[in-house]
C-alpha cells in the first residue's frame, strides 16, 4: 500500500521530498505553541479550503472533468451541516452532523453527476452546467428570508444565511481554536496521503486513461463512467468537507459562499498552482489563500481583482499552473547542477552516488 | 376567453424574450468559435451601464440602447483580439480567461463605481385586455427579441459574411485554404456576439436595478439556454428557448420565479441524459 | 465454430448507406482479412462490431451471444479487443504506463511487471519505456496500441491497418507477429491495405465494396477473382 504514495501520477518523491514534508508538518505542528490563538484561528480558516482544492485536482487535473461546481456542494454540505446541528441538537451529535452533510454532499455529487456523465457532457459543458446548479443554488438560498423558510427549528434565513448551529463538538468540549487547528492538519494529511495512493493506484491509472483518451480507456474494457462517477463524487464530496468545516467553524453560512465570485475562487486556486499535482495543488491554493485573505482585510475587491488577473495570467502565460511550473524549474535547476557538479570532481561522482543509494 | 389567452402568449413571451436575448450572443460566439464567453454577464452590465449613463446625458432611451450596442461590440472586437484568439485551439483554457476577465471587470466596477446606480425606470405605458393590464416595454422587448432572430437569420443566410461564416464554422482550415480570412471573420463574430450582450443590457436597463454583479442574472438563462440548444442559434437557441420558456412560464404561474428556474434547471438536466446531443440534434438530423 | 457472427447489418449516416446489409462471419481460430476500396465501409464494419456505433439494422453475435445492444467496454470484456485505424495511445502518459493501464485488469504485482517486459521487449519498445507515447513516431505508436489490444488476451484482436506508417521490415515483423498469436489460439480480423501483408497473414479474406460484401474465400480464391482485381487489385497496382 505504502508503495502506491509515489508514482508516475504525483511529482515529488524520494527522501528529499518527503524530509521535506515531515519538515514541513513538523512545523505546522508546533506553530499553535509559538502562535496567538487568532492566527491560530486563521490558519485554520486557510485549511478549510484546501479539501476544496484538492478535489478540483483530482476531477479536473485528473479526471479532465473541469467542475464549476465546488461551492455547490460546499453549499449543500454547509448547510446540511447547520440543518443537522440545529436538528440534533449539539454536542457530539454534530460529528454525526458533519460526516451525514458531507454523505448528502457526495449523494447530491452522484445523482448531479449521474445525469452529466451518462447523458455524455463533458469539456466546456461540464463546466457550464455545474455552474449553473451552482448559481440556482445561491439564487434560491437567497430568496429563503421568511420565515416559511426553515428545517425544523433551522431557519434558512435568506441572504443573511443561516447561523446558531454549535461548533464541531466532542461531549462538552468544543474542537476550536488549536484543537481545531489541529483537526485540520490531521484531515489535510490524511486527505492529502490518501488522495496520493488513490491516483497512483489502478484506479488512478484509469482515471488518467479516460482524461486522456476516453474511448481508447472504453476499449481495454473499461467503463469509463463509472470511473469518472466515482472521481466526481470523491472530488465533490471533499467540497463537501470543506464546507461543513467551514459553518462549523464560524458557525454561519450565508449564499455568498456558494454564488459568484466564490465559485471562482477554486478554479484560480487549482489552475494557478498546477491542476496535474496534488502537491502544487496543495502548496498554491496555501499561499493563494494566505495572500488573499491578508489582501481582503484592505479591500476585498481588490483581492477578487488580484484573483481574476491571476487566473488570466495563469492561462496566457503558464496554462500548466504557476506553482507547478516553479516547481519543475527548481527540480531541473537542482538536477543540472548536480550532473555540473558531477562532471569536473569525477573522484567526488562515485561518491555522490553511492549516497544517493 | 381571449383575453386569458393574450394573457398566456404575454407570459410566454416575456419568458422567451428574456431567453433569447441573455443567450443569442453566447450561442452566436458558441457556435461559431467553440468558446464559452464567461464574461457574456460583464458584456451585458456593460450594454446596460452605457444605456443608462447615455441616457442620464439626455440621449433618447432607443438611440442610447442602439450606441450601447456597438459599444459592447466594439469592446469584444478588442478583447477577441487581445485575449480570446489566442485559446481557439484550447476551448477550456478560453473558458478560464474569459473568467477570470470577468472577475476582474466586475469588481473593478465594484470598486470604481461602487454598489447602486440610479437606474431610468421602465418606460410607462400600459394596454388593457379584458380585465388584465400589460406593459407595452415587454412586448417590445418580445419583438426586439423575434427581429434579433430574423437579423441573425438574414446576417448568416443571406449575406456574403455569413456564408464565409458558415463555411469557417464548418471547416476552419479549408475556408482558409479557400481564401476567407478567418481571423477577421472570427473577430467580426466575437463582436456580434457581444453586441447582442450588449443590447441585452440596454434592452433590460430600464427594468432593472443596476449593480456591476448584474450579469449574474442572465447567465443561468443564457448558458441553460445554449447547453440544450447546442451550436445553431437558429435552429437550436430558438427552438430550445421557446421549449424552456414554456416550462419556465407554467411553474412561475403556479409557483413563483425561483422555483421556475430551478424547474428549468432539473429539465435541462434531464434532457441532457436523454438528448445527450442537444434538442438540435432531433430537429437536424445530421449524420456523423 | 463462427466466433463473430454479423447478420444483416446496415449503417447509415444521414444520407450516405456506409454499411448495407453485410453477413459476415469469422471462425475462431482464424486470420481473416478485410480488404476494399477506400470508403468500401471497413472502419464503419469494424466500429460496429466493437460498439462504437449502434448499427441501424441487423444483429451482431459474439461467442453465440447477441451483442448488438451491448457498450464498446462491455464487448471487450467478453474477449475482443481492437487497434484503431489512427493511433489511439494515451499520448501524455509514458509508454509504460500504456501498458499497464491494459493490463491492470488482468495481472497484478510481479506478474504484471514480468509481462509488461516481455510485451515492451516483444513491440521493441523496451528502451523507450520511460518516454510519453506522444513523443514516439507513427509506426512506434501503432506498435504500442497494438502491444495494449494483445495485453488483454483476447479472443479475437481487430487491427485496423495495423501497418500503415511501418516500413516493410517492421510490416513483416508486424505480420509473423500475428502469425504467432494465432498459432496460439487467438482469432484475428484485420483491414488491410498492403497487399503484401495481407498475403502473408491471411487465410480468409472477405471483400467489402461500397458498403456491401463483394467477394469472400480463401486467399488464392481472392487473388485469381478477376472481378476483384477490377475494383481493388487493379486500383491499389495501379497506386
Amino acid at each position: 500500500m505504502l508503495k502506491l504514495l509515489d508514482g508516475p501520477q504525483t511529482l515529488g518523491r524520494g527522501k528529499i521530498f518527503w524530509s521535506c514534508f515531515l519538515a514541513v508538518l513538523a512545523g505546522a505542528l508546533i506553530y499553535p505553541l509559538f502562535a496567538d490563538s487568532y492566527d491560530v484561528g486563521n490558519f485554520a480558516y486557510f485549511l478549510i479550503w484546501i479539501f476544496m482544492a484538492l478535489g478540483l485536482c483530482l476531477m479536473w487535473g485528473y479526471g479532465g472533468m473541469l467542475s464549476f461546481g465546488q461551492t455547490f456542494f460546499f453549499g449543500i454540505a454547509g448547510y446540511g451541516y447547520g440543518v443537522l446541528a440545529i436538528n440534533m441538537g449539539g454536542g457530539t451529535a454534530t460529528i454525526a452532523a458533519l460526516v451525514l452533510s458531507v454523505i448528502i454532499a457526495m449523494i447530491a455529487a452522484g445523482i448531479l453527476g449521474y445525469f452529466m456523465i451518462w447523458g455524455g457532457i463533458s469539456g466546456i459543458f461540464f463546466g457550464i452546467v455545474t455552474l449553473s446548479a451552482t448559481l440556482v443554488l445561491a439564487f434560491f438560498l437567497g430568496q429563503t428570508a421568511g420565515p416559511e423558510w426553515h428545517i425544523g427549528p433551522a431557519r434558512l434565513n435568506g441572504f443573511n444565511g443561516m447561523k446558531g448551529m454549535d461548533p464541531l463538538t466532542v461531549g462538552s468540549f468544543d474542537i476550536e481554536g488549536a484543537a481545531l487547528y489541529y483537526l485540520m492538519i490531521a484531515l489535510i494529511v490524511i486527505v492529502y496521503v490518501a488522495l496520493r495512493m488513490l491516483v497512483n493506484s489502478s484506479i488512478g491509472n484509469v482515471i488518467v486513461a479516460t482524461r486522456e483518451n476516453p474511448q481508447r480507456a472504453e476499449m481495454l474494457g473499461y467503463d469509463v463512467r463509472k470511473y469518472q462517477l466515482l472521481t466526481f463524487v470523491i472530488g465533490s464530496g471533499l467540497a463537501g468537507l470543506s464546507g461543513a468545516l467551514y459553518t462549523s467553524w464560524g458557525q454561519f453560512i450565508t449564499p455568498s459562499s456558494i454564488g459568484l465570485p466564490a465559485a471562482a475562487m477554486p478554479i484560480v486556486w487549482v489552475a494557478f498552482s498546477g491542476r496535474n499535482d496534488l502537491t502544487a495543488t496543495l502548496v498554491g491554493s496555501f499561499l493563494l489563500l494566505f495572500g488573499f485573505q491578508t489582501i481582503t482585510v484592505y479591500s476585498q475587491q481588490a483581492a477578487l481583482v488580484l484573483m481574476g488577473v491571476l487566473l488570466l495570467a495563469t492561462v496566457m502565460l503558464a496554462p500548466q499552473g504557476f506553482v507547478l511550473g516553479i516547481g519543475k524549474l527548481v527540480v531541473d535547476w537542482w538536477t543540472r547542477r548536480r550532473r555540473r557538479d558531477e562532471a569536473p570532481a569525477l573522484a567526488d561522482a562515485s561518491r555522490l552516488q553511492s549516497d544517493e543509494t | 376567453m381571449s383575453a386569458e389567452l393574450f394573457s398566456l402568449f404575454y407570459q410566454f413571451a416575456d419568458v422567451f424574450a428574456f431567453l433569447i436575448l441573455s443567450a443569442a450572443g453566447l450561442a452566436i460566439v458558441f457556435g461559431m468559435m467553440g468558446v464559452i464567453n464567461m464574461a457574456h454577464g460583464e458584456f451585458i452590465m456593460c450594454g446596460a451601464y452605457v444605456t443608462v449613463g447615455l441616457v442620464n446625458l439626455g440621449v433618447p432611451l432607443p438611440i442610447a440602447q442602439i450606441l450601447a450596442a456597438l459599444t459592447a461590440g466594439i469592446i469584444g472586437m478588442i478583447v477577441e483580439l487581445l485575449i480570446v484568439r489566442r485559446f481557439y485551439k484550447r476551448p477550456l483554457d478560453s473558458l478560464l480567461a474569459t473568467w477570470g476577465l470577468s472577475l476582474i471587470v466586475t469588481q473593478s466596477m465594484l470598486l470604481i463605481v461602487g454598489s447602486a446606480v440610479r437606474g431610468i425606470g421602465t418606460p410607462e405605458g400600459s394596454f388593457a385586455i379584458g380585465g388584465y393590464t400589460f406593459s407595452t416595454y415587454r412586448l417590445v422587448l418580445f419583438g426586439c427579441a423575434v427581429a434579433v432572430l430574423a437579423g441573425l437569420y438574414i446576417i448568416f443566410m443571406k449575406t456574403r459574411f455569413g456564408v464565409i461564416a458558415r463555411a469557417t464554422m464548418q471547416n476552419a482550415a479549408m475556408a482558409k485554404a479557400l481564401g476567407a480570412r478567418t481571423g477577421r471573420i472570427y473577430s467580426i463574430s466575437f463582436g456580434i456576439g457581444t453586441a447582442l450582450a450588449g443590447l441585452c443590457g440596454a434592452l433590460y436597463a430600464p427594468t432593472m436595478t443596476l449593480i456591476p454583479t448584474m450579469g449574474a442574472t442572465f447567465v443561468v438563462e443564457s448558458f441553460v439556454t445554449v447547453v440544450i440548444g447546442g451550436a445553431n442559434v437558429l435552429l437550436g437557441t430558438a427552438p430550445a428557448a421557446v421549449f424552456l420558456a414554456m416550462i419556465r412560464m407554467a411553474l412561475n404561474a403556479s409557483y413563483g420565479q425561483i422555483i421556475g428556474q430551478i424547474g428549468m434547471l432539473f429539465a435541462v438536466i434531464l434532457i441532457i441524459r436523454v438528448l445527450p446531443e442537444g434538442l438540435s440534434s432531433v430537429l437536424v438530423r445530421r449524420g456523423r | 465454430m463462427a466466433l463473430v457472427d454479423v447478420k444483416g447489418v446496415s449503417k447509415r449516416f444521414g444520407g450516405l448507406t456506409a454499411v448495407s446489409d453485410v453477413d459476415l462471419t469469422v471462425s475462431a481460430g482464424e486470420v481473416h482479412c478485410l480488404i476494399g476500396p477506400n470508403g468500401a465501409g471497413k472502419s464503419t464494419l469494424f466500429k460496429l462490431i466493437v460498439g462504437l456505433y449502434p448499427p441501424t439494422t441487423g444483429s451482431i453475435f459474439f461467442d453465440s451471444v447477441d451483442i448488438t445492444a451491448e457498450r464498446p467496454y462491455a464487448r471487450v470484456q467478453r474477449g475482443m479487443s481492437i487497434k484503431m485505424q489512427a493511433p489511439s495511445v494515451f499520448k501524455e502518459l509514458p509508454v509504460r504506463q500504456n501498458i499497464q493501464i491494459a493490463l491492470q485488469e488482468r495481472l497484478s504485482g510481479a506478474e504484471c511487471r514480468t509481462e509488461e517486459e516481455r510485451l515492451l521487449a516483444l513491440l521493441n519498445l523496451a528502451e523507450d519505456s520511460g518516454k510519453l507515447a506522444g513523443a514516439l513516431s507513427h509506426g512506434q505508436q501503432q506498435w504500442l496500441e497494438i502491444g495494449m489490444a494483445l495485453a488483454l488476451q483476447p479472443q479475437l484482436l481487430l487491427l485496423d491497418e495495423p501497418t500503415a506508417g511501418m516500413s516493410p521490415e517492421e510490416t513483416y515483423k508486424t505480420g509473423e507477429l500475428i502469425k504467432s498469436f494465432n498459432a496460439e489460439g487467438m482469432t484475428v480480423l484485420v483491414v488491410e491495405h498492403d497487399m503484401a501483408f495481407v498475403r502473408q497473414v491471411a487465410q480468409r479474406i472477405t471483400v467489402l465494396h461500397l458498403g456491401k460484401i463483394f467477394a469472400r474465400g480463401s486467399l488464392d480464391a481472392i487473388l485469381e477473382d478477376e472481378k476483384v482485381a477490377e475494383i481493388y487489385l487493379g486500383k491499389t497496382h495501379a497506386h
